[in-house]
């Protein structure tokens, strides 16, 4: 077995120019040998004209050369023939050469992008908490560089920002297998450059990014407050900004809340838009579980996972964690999750059942926590800051202990409950952008329940 | 070789041709337009191996010959002579001497061996269609605004046009909208191709109002359009077409009809709000008796509402992408536009039903904008 067209084209190059060659001999492929009649795959028609006039006998010399019989040589159009895959192997046999259609590879690069192909969409579990980050993520997919460029995707540690951004890499890897595409945490960014420079191949090490189609960033609240290496960071950021090229960035908070980050970075990052991951609520809890359940093949009763969904209030790690420790525990005792959690022999802890609380100590401590004392805050002033604290205990009131909005207008002295549903609105809006605010409301839910 | 013609119409012969002269690097030839004289008959040709623009040009005088030269430096040098300028250009030892007047430069020339051969159409077995350049280019507009410049999808980069009950019709589509114009009717021949939209999009540019007919010859694998002087020869796109017809709703549960001015202002409108929004999406929403809105809202700025008021007899709503609908509304013609969507989803498709645009009155041109789920 040997290949009969590599061979010939080897030859053909010898005999005219390199120009001649690689442009109409780069995508040809041979696609048929049998009694002398020989098919050859080519671009369009222009390559058929082309390598009829002029290049005919060179053609069948080198054919021959090859070992091949020739009668006559016809020409196809293979529209499918990409210039990046190579001349197909064709089999020699004492007589005659046969040949199968060609296959196109799904992948013909090995290249190194630094995905784990574990993560996909399909395991992702979109829930209220993210289905915003997912459409957007699906439209990135669809469309890589042009809608959601710079995406920028933050939340707090295990709501899978990591799994959502590796799932698009992965995703646009599947759709396009000629993307060139690299996911990296911030910090293996600046280890390579400082590592590039120190070595002399900085600008290597820049056009290694520059020929990129996506860039994934991980992590991006680790940036290193170096002007060098930020300056760098963001010429790449730039350069693949105006080529069109996808930028995807992950961080724990906004770019404006990470002290380190120089402002017209910031700026930058958020352009398109920041798309955040929340806490999962109950039934996105549930439905995480049973598909982490599914997907392991383990069997776990409704109750079971309803118990771990309502007893971690964490984040998602945790949540997965758990449920591993419980499969785990019943594969070794022979006993169901359920049985297990019904004979107490799991203690789930992460932030277990809250303690119950009073409407009045949530207003003391959204008082105290802005500075107050609960009269001012139940005042009719309309001074901002009181206005704020007022609020934001409307919204701990509904939050936390489900209060009807009358009996929440009741124990902040307003009047009306219409102000309260704009004050709970407003509090909500505010969250998805105010990183200060949302801290300061997980402080006071802390000391709420203390 | 020798020629002798006015700058003017030198230079818009060699604007038509120079176009498509790429600077691909492999085969530097590529860059030249090809001046050939046989017989009288000037040619220039220029290709990038998709296609070929020939422009024949008229000479007052001319001896025979051929040479290629760099097409963008002939053109500029040419361009920038006054028009009533009588040019000279002749050729000794692949050297091109251009002399108008009290201007003179001399560029080196490649011989013409190096230049491709170019297809031609065999007229015999050739399906001909001929019509009027102002129609042809009218429907291309249309259509071609509809199609993809995703090459990953090799057939939707391209215009289909085919036959059906003796109709000519052509159609474009990127996944997302689908445009579909009734190019000729009564036609006797059967076809069934794709053509590049670049390709198209070529023939647009090379269109002037003395034009007045377009022939478009079709053979397997290459097309062919002549328009005046100008020949332009493209590959066809050697890929399925998708069955477009399974797209368009067969029928719409709601249905009104506004002026299409007015319906440009209110998503121009909704747009500005829309394109920093998410996704450039607006909603449609009709309310009986009198009302059809659309509205757009980006969150950092704020929000958008447009009425037009025109009978609608069913509430309803849906939500689609601001630039598609302009896109849609820019190229259509009618004064009135009558415009059907559907709040359900269609059985065969297992897709939302999407939004329909038609002129009034007519039904040569229909636009189908897919609905976005948000």
């Amino acid at each position: 077995m040997y290949n009969v067209w590599e061979n010939a084209l080897a030859e053909i190059e010898q005999k005219i120019s390199a120009g001649n060659f690689s442009t109409w001999f780069q995508d040809t492929t041979l696609l048929h040998t049998e009694d002398g009649h020989v098919v050859i795959g080519v671009k369009n028609s222009f390559f058929i004209k082309q390598l009829q006039s002029k290049f005919l006998d060179t053609i069948k010399e080198a054919l021959i050369n090859a070992g091949v019989e020739v009668k006559d040589i016809n020409f196809e159009i293979q529209a499918k023939v990409k210039s990046k895959v190579r001349p197909r192997e064709v089999t020699a046999g004492p007589t005659q050469i046969r040949d199968t259609l060609p296959t196109i590879k799904k992948n013909p690069k090995n290249q190194n992008t630094g995905l784990n192909s574990k993560y996909t969409l399909d395991n992702f579990v979109v829930g209220s908490n993210n289905d915003l980050a997912v459409a957007a993520a699906k439209s990135i997919i669809d469309k890589p560089g042009t809608s959601y460029n710079p995406f920028f995707l933050y939340g707090g540690s295990g709501l899978g920002k990591t799994h959502l951004v590796q799932a698009i890499g992965n995703e646009i890897l599947r759709k396009h297998p000629d993307y060139k595409i690299l996911y990296t945490p911030i910090a293996d960014f600046y280890a390579d450059f400082v590592d590039s420079v120190m070595k002399g191949k900085g600008k290597e090490f820049s056009n290694k990014f520059r020929s990129l189609d996506v860039l994934i960033i991980d992590d991006f609240q680790f940036i290193v407050n170096k002007e060098k290496s930020q300056e760098e960071f963001f010429n790449i950021f730039n350069n693949l900004h105006q080529s069109n090229k996808q930028i995807i960035v992950t961080s724990d908070r906004l770019p404006s809340e990470i002290k380190t980050v120089d402002e017209r970075m910031a700026n930058r990052l958020t352009w398109a838009g920041a798309f955040d991951l929340q806490l999962p609520k109950f039934e996105d809890k549930c439905a995480i579980l049973r598909s982490k359940a599914n997907l392991t093949g383990a069997e776990i009763e409704d109750e079971a996972i309803e118990y771990i969904a309502e007893n971690v209030n964490t984040n998602i790690r945790d949540l997965e964690s758990e449920l591993s420790t419980i499969l785990l525990m019943s594969d070794v005792r022979g006993l169901t999750p359920l049985e297990l959690i019904n004979n107490g022999s799991v203690n789930v802890v992460h932030e277990s059942k809250l303690k119950p609380t009073t409407p009045k100590r949530v207003v003391d401590k959204v008082a105290k926590s802005f500075n107050l004392t609960t009269a001012e805050l139940k005042s009719k002033s309309r001074v901002a800051h009181i206005k704020n604290a007022r609020q934001v205990a409307m919204y701990m009131l509904s939050e936390e202990l489900h209060l009807s909005t009358p009996k929440i207008a009741l124990e902040v002295g307003v009047k009306d409950h219409s102000t309260v549903i704009h004050g709970i609105r407003k509090v909500r809006q505010d969250l998805k952008l105010n990183f200060a605010l949302r801290d300061q409301i997980a402080e006071i839910k802390g000391k709420i329940y203390d | 070789m020798e020629i002798e013609v006015l700058a003017e119409k030198l230079s818009k012969a060699l604007n038509n041709v120079s176009r498509i002269a790429t600077s691909k690097v492999t085969l530097p030839v590529l860059n030249n337009v090809l001046i050939k004289v046989k017989n009288k008959q000037v040619s220039l040709v220029t290709t990038n191996l998709d296609m070929a623009i020939i422009d024949f040009l008229p000479v007052s005088s001319s001896k025979d010959g051929v040479i290629t030269v760099p097409a963008k430096l002939l053109a500029d040098f040419v361009s920038v002579l006054p028009k009533e300028t009588k040019t000279n250009i002749s050729v000794k030892d692949n050297k091109v001497t251009i002399k108008a007047d009290k201007y003179s430069s001399t560029i080196n020339g490649t011989p013409a061996d190096d230049f491709p051969e170019l297809p031609e159409i065999d007229e015999k077995k050739a399906v001909v269609f001929k019509m009027s350049t102002e129609e042809f280019k009218k429907g291309m507009e249309q259509v071609v605004v509809a199609s993809s410049n995703d090459f990953n999808r090799p057939a939707l980069t391209g215009i289909h046009f085919y036959t059906n009950n003796k109709v000519l019709y052509t159609v474009a589509t990127d996944g997302y909208r689908v445009a579909k114009k009734k190019l000729v009717k009564n036609v006797q021949s059967e076809i069934k191709v794709t053509i590049p939209a670049v390709t198209i999009q070529e023939v647009l540019r090379s269109i002037n109002d003395e034009m007045e007919e377009i022939e478009i010859s079709f053979n397997e694998d290459l097309v062919r359009f002549r328009l005046g002087e100008i020949e332009i020869v493209s590959k066809l796109i050697d890929a399925e077409y998708p069955n477009i017809d399974n797209f368009i709703p067969k029928e719409s549960n709601i249905e009104l009809e506004a002026s299409r001015e007015e319906l440009v202002r209110i998503t121009k409108l909704a747009s500005l709000f829309a394109r920093h929004g998410a996704n450039d999406v607006i909603t449609c929403e009709t309310k009986t008796p009198n009302t059809f809105s659309i509205h757009s809202i980006a969150n950092e700025f704020g929000e958008n509402d447009s009425i037009i008021e025109t009978k609608v007899e069913k509430d309803g709503k849906i939500s689609i992408t601001s630039k598609y609908l302009l896109d849609a509304l820019n190229v259509m013609d009618g004064e009135d536009i009558i415009i059907g969507f559907s709040e359900s989803v269609d059985k065969i498709t297992n897709m939302a039903v999407p939004m329909i645009l038609k002129n009034k009155g007519s039904d040569d041109y229909i636009h189908i904008l897919m609905p976005v789920s948000i």
